[in-house]
């Protein structure tokens, strides 16, 4: 695999673009698709998500100033897109927030490419309850099994307060679960 | 009942409480709640969340989408097309003829009144924000707008005047400690 910073490099030279930006692409494509898909839970709204995410990504390279590690920076950018992808897409179907999160939840049991069961549901249920950042946090960490410190440099969050997000999370989502 | 007034108005002035704590204990407890935080991972085996959540993707979509970003990206930039010598004459005449719209539209501009803000519809203003959605929450909008600059009645369809706020106040608060008022203290 190669260092981050010589893809970075690689990346800003015109010479070199394009094939850095290939093993950018197979590098990452999957982990952002699973960040991405836990956010918008249909998949071909993930699919145009994730594209958006790598075209931004494309264009914006020569503004990344390494300041951050570029996986974080990629993180952020996947979720302020998916973010904004909901945002346009509840201003569009003329709801709000919590009733866009509703319906997609809803969607998911006619959605051919979720094969979850009732407690899978179930759990797509509370955490259509929980709020972003805590839904985000819960995601990141029990399945996609990130570290709390990777989570902080995405979400520009402390630890501390990452830890005190999941625990509410994980607690609301167990009495979710346990009710019926 | 005089002496247990008595008594607490001394406890009040002293700002002294008979309660006590471990030693360290506020020098550990940062350490003691990270820990206890930290449990919930390792209790994770134990719980009732379910360990996936059941979304699936269409057979190979993880081979076909690398190529698909790829193409779009290289379509994104495009081509640079080369500028021609002839193509000089005509930037000669655009800046002539802009030049000439400009020195006309100031003159044409000059004869009428600029527009202003009360010229703007409350309707056109609405549609604006309608479109153009401010990131901003209530939350954010009162820490940026100082409150002294705009008076509460030009954001509202009716005047409020203290007969709504006490109304309001009378069925919504409960306990006046609530308000967060200033003590006075009347000794």
């Amino acid at each position: 695999m190669i260092a981050e910073e010589t893809l970075v490099q690689e990346l800003k030279d015109q010479k070199s673009q394009a094939k850095a930006f290939e093993v950018l692409v197979n590098t990452y494509k999957e982990r952002l698709y699973w960040h991405i898909r836990r956010i918008v839970l249909n998949h071909d709204d993930a699919d145009d998500v994730l594209q958006n995410t790598f075209i931004k990504v494309y264009k914006n390279i020569d503004g990344f100033k390494g300041e951050s590690k570029l996986y974080s920076w990629l993180y952020r950018i996947a979720t302020n897109e998916s973010l904004t992808f909901l945002k346009q897409k509840s201003k569009k179907l003329g709801i709000g927030d919590q009733e866009l999160k509703d319906r997609m939840v809803e969607n998911l049991q006619a959605d051919v490419y979720f094969e979850g069961d009732a407690i899978q549901l179930k759990l797509q249920k509370a955490l259509a309850e929980l709020p972003d950042k805590q839904k985000l946090v819960f995601t990141m960490k029990y399945f996609q099994e990130m570290k709390y410190e990777d989570i902080s440099e995405v979400l520009e969050t402390s630890v501390g307060a990452l830890k005190a997000s999941y625990h509410l999370a994980v607690k609301k989502i167990e009495a979710y679960l346990k009710a019926d | 009942m005089d002496a247990f007034w008595r008594l607490i108005h001394t406890m009040k002035k002293d700002k002294k409480n008979s309660f006590n704590t471990p030693e360290g204990y506020f020098e550990s407890f940062n350490e003691r709640l990270m820990s206890r935080l930290g449990q919930d991972e390792t209790d994770a085996s134990e719980s009732i969340i379910p360990k996936t959540d059941g979304f699936g993707v269409p057979v190979g979509y993880f081979e076909t989408i690398g190529p698909t970003i790829l193409s779009k990206t290289t379509t994104e930039k495009g081509k640079v097309i080369p500028l021609r010598a002839y193509r000089k004459f005509y930037y000669g005449a655009a800046a002539v003829a802009a030049v000439l719209i400009i020195v006309f539209g100031l003159n044409w501009n000059a004869k009428t009144n600029p527009v202003t803000f009360d010229d703007l519809a409350n309707t056109e203003i609405d549609a604006y924000f309608e479109a153009n959605a401010s990131e901003l929450t209530s939350y954010d909008l009162a820490e940026v707008v100082a409150l002294e600059d705009i008076q509460l009645n030009d954001m509202l369809e009716e005047d409020l005047n203290s007969e709504h706020i006490l109304e309001y106040l009378d069925e919504n608060v409960e306990d006046v400690r609530d308000l967060n008022l200033e003590e006075i203290d009347y000794e």
